[in-house]
């Protein structure tokens, strides 16, 4: 790093310790002041949360009635007996299952097969990246009527196609599936620009080298593509996991966690129980329960993914 | 894919190179449907009465998603200006967000880009730390941090206003980082320098020099900060109770259901809504692949 703006280079030797001291002193808070109104916010809305979820955690706590009895641990006890929570974190599991994997393989697949510079690829990408930047909710609704099981699109495609309907949001097995169907086309764009962008960053020679010493395209992918993109490859599964662990707009827009609470997310839940039911108390502990475990499993998902430096 | 430019020209390899071809003729379009199908059933559907979107559902067909008659009754319900039963101005909401999009854009380019040369240029003890304070931000996670969030913002009293929609969110981990990384790889140190020997402050140095260099950072950060704040749900949902203040997506969110008819209406507010971030897109497509390509930002 070049920081040539050092305070004490631009003083005239001639000064007093005294005067060197207080200029540079002041010159330390006229820099402080650029960088102060964007470290409030962060303290206040990032950081000051945290430790008000851990505080109202231990009380009861209602939305309208405020603070009541101090009660320990209670909520925390509550969580371990709370059969719907555990529900709650089984369907969020399989959700992340059932998008992250399959959205990255896809992914790849696309970035690699579009790869070549064409007007024809170029179209293909700008459709691929659309619905990356249309609205969640919007996506939730259209894709509500999508999958409508009498008056839905994909009937009217299955139909054509000779296949009998399929009753996908209001079936118990069928519910989640299609709702992370739905969030790998949402989402897809955005680990193929990531994918997109890593490709281009591999040197051309290495796979004329590749094919020198008689390597087919297979074997180019495994030990050259691969293993380069790694870096990549872990910051796209880590924040995916992320995002997907704390879906809620299309739970609450498509299955409002339902039939039979198959889709209630662990995100959609802490809502239900803030805000419909007022418990900010429980819904505290639940965030904090959930960020704990969101930071343990990005943790463990670098640990594991390491890339070596 | 790379391998080919160094591909023996065989027939073999010429017969391949065909059949490559070919597959894309058909797998292209079918990737473009895959896509926009649902966009486009969406803009075509409010455009044309709702008896002729159920009338030619079955079987599918051209007609399924283009209309046969083209009308704006739709539009003109939604902005109330017909006689309604449930009377929902979506303009009124459309500007609520637009308002409070520019809101956080601005004062994000302001105070972000203040950090950014901060952390960029000025010397600071301990300033990497600083630093750690910021990028550890993002791994918090937003959503789930949705409740305690609510909680200060209540403490502070501006729930349900504007203010408690746009302070929370002006400043972002992810535009101080890229706008950092940006002035340190893009903007030359003789320049400020120059400057500063000239007998420039720092203030001055920063909107003189620094910032007209960092434009496309700007419009990069700006961009996809508009499609953060256009498509955010789960904030205003909760943090605004009065329906006047309310921004443009909830309200469709909450006037519409999978089985509500009629749904011409429903294509018709989706489309207001998704139109003005899919034009922005377009125009600007280059700064937000970047964007995300270089800071893995998710709207």
């Amino acid at each position: 790093m070049a920081q040539r703006f050092d305070a004490a280079g631009a003083t005239p030797a001639a000064n007093l310790f005294s005067r060197v001291f207080t200029w540079r002193r002041r010159q330390l808070i006229v820099a402080f002041l650029f960088v102060l109104p964007a470290l409030i916010n962060f303290l206040t809305f990032r950081y000051i949360p945290i430790f008000e979820a851990a505080y109202a955690s231990v009380f009861e706590y209602s939305l309208l009635g405020g603070f009541g009895d101090f009660i320990g641990l209670a909520h925390y006890q509550r969580m371990l007996t709370d059969p719907v929570l555990w529900r709650a974190f089984q369907s969020t599991v399989m959700f992340v299952v059932y998008k992250v994997p399959l959205q990255i393989v896809l992914a790849l697949a696309l970035a690699l097969y579009l790869s070549r510079q064409s007007i024809g690829t170029a179209i293909v990408r700008s459709a691929i990246l659309t619905p990356m930047v249309t609205s969640l909710i919007i996506v939730s609704i259209i894709w509500a009527m999508i999958y409508h099981s009498q008056n839905g699109l994909i009937q009217s495609i299955l139909l054509s196609l000779g296949l009998p309907k399929v009753a996908f949001l209001s079936d118990v097995n069928n519910a989640m599936p299609a709702v992370a169907a739905m969030m790998i086309w949402k989402d897809i764009g955005f680990s193929f620009i990531i994918f997109v962008a890593g490709l281009k960053g591999i040197p051309e020679m290495y796979y004329e080298a590749a094919i020198v010493d008689g390597a087919n395209r297979w074997q180019s992918f495994r030990h050259i593509t691969l293993p380069l993109l790694r870096p990549i490859m872990m910051f796209v599964i880590v924040t995916q996991t992320i995002f997907s662990f704390q879906v809620f707009v299309p739970i609450y827009q498509m299955t409002q966690g339902g039939p039979l609470d198959s889709t209630k997310v662990i995100v959609y839940y802490i809502y239900q129980m803030g805000f419909r039911f007022q418990e900010m108390g429980y819904a505290s502990a639940l965030s904090i329960v959930t960020l704990v475990i969101l930071l343990t499993v990005s943790w463990l998902q670098m640990r594991v993914l390491k890339v070596d430096e | 894919m790379h391998t080919r430019a160094v591909a023996p020209d065989t027939w073999i390899a010429r017969g391949l190179r065909l059949a490559d071809w070919l597959s894309r003729l058909v797998i292209y379009p079918l990737l473009v449907f895959l896509f926009l199908a649902p966009t486009l059933w969406m803009i075509f559907g409010s455009v044309r009465p709702d008896s002729e979107t159920y009338q030619y559902l079955f079987p599918f067909g051209w007609h399924t998603l283009v209309p046969i008659e083209w009308t704006l009754d739709h539009y003109r319900t939604i902005f109330a200006l017909t006689e309604s039963r449930r009377p929902t101005n979506f303009g009124k909401h459309f500007l609520n967000s637009a308002y409070v999009a520019s809101g956080i854009i601005l004062l994000s380019l302001l105070v972000n880009t203040l950090a950014a040369y901060f952390f960029a240029r000025l010397r600071f003890p301990g300033k990497r730390w600083l630093m750690l304070v910021v990028l550890a931000t993002l791994v918090i996670p937003s959503e789930a941090t949705i409740v305690p969030l609510y909680m200060v913002v209540r403490d502070l009293g501006i729930q349900n206003s504007f203010a408690g929609l746009i302070v929370p969110w002006y400043a972002s981990p992810f535009v101080v980082f890229s706008l950092t990384q940006f002035m340190r790889e893009q903007i030359s140190y003789e320049l400020d320098e120059a400057a500063l020997i000239d007998g420039a402050g720092l203030w001055t140095v920063l909107w003189r020099v620094i910032v007209p260099n960092t434009i496309p950072g700007l419009v990069t950060v700006s961009l996809l900060e508009f499609q953060f704040v256009w498509n955010m749900y789960y904030w205003p949902l909760v943090v605004i109770a009065d329906r006047d203040l309310q921004l443009l997506q909830v309200v469709i969110g909450g006037t519409v259901g999978p089985n509500s008819l009629p749904r011409g209406r429903t294509f018709a507010g989706a489309s207001l809504a998704t139109v003005p971030v899919v034009l922005v897109f377009l125009l600007l497509q280059r700064y937000y692949i970047q964007g995300v390509a270089s800071t893995g930002v998710k709207g």
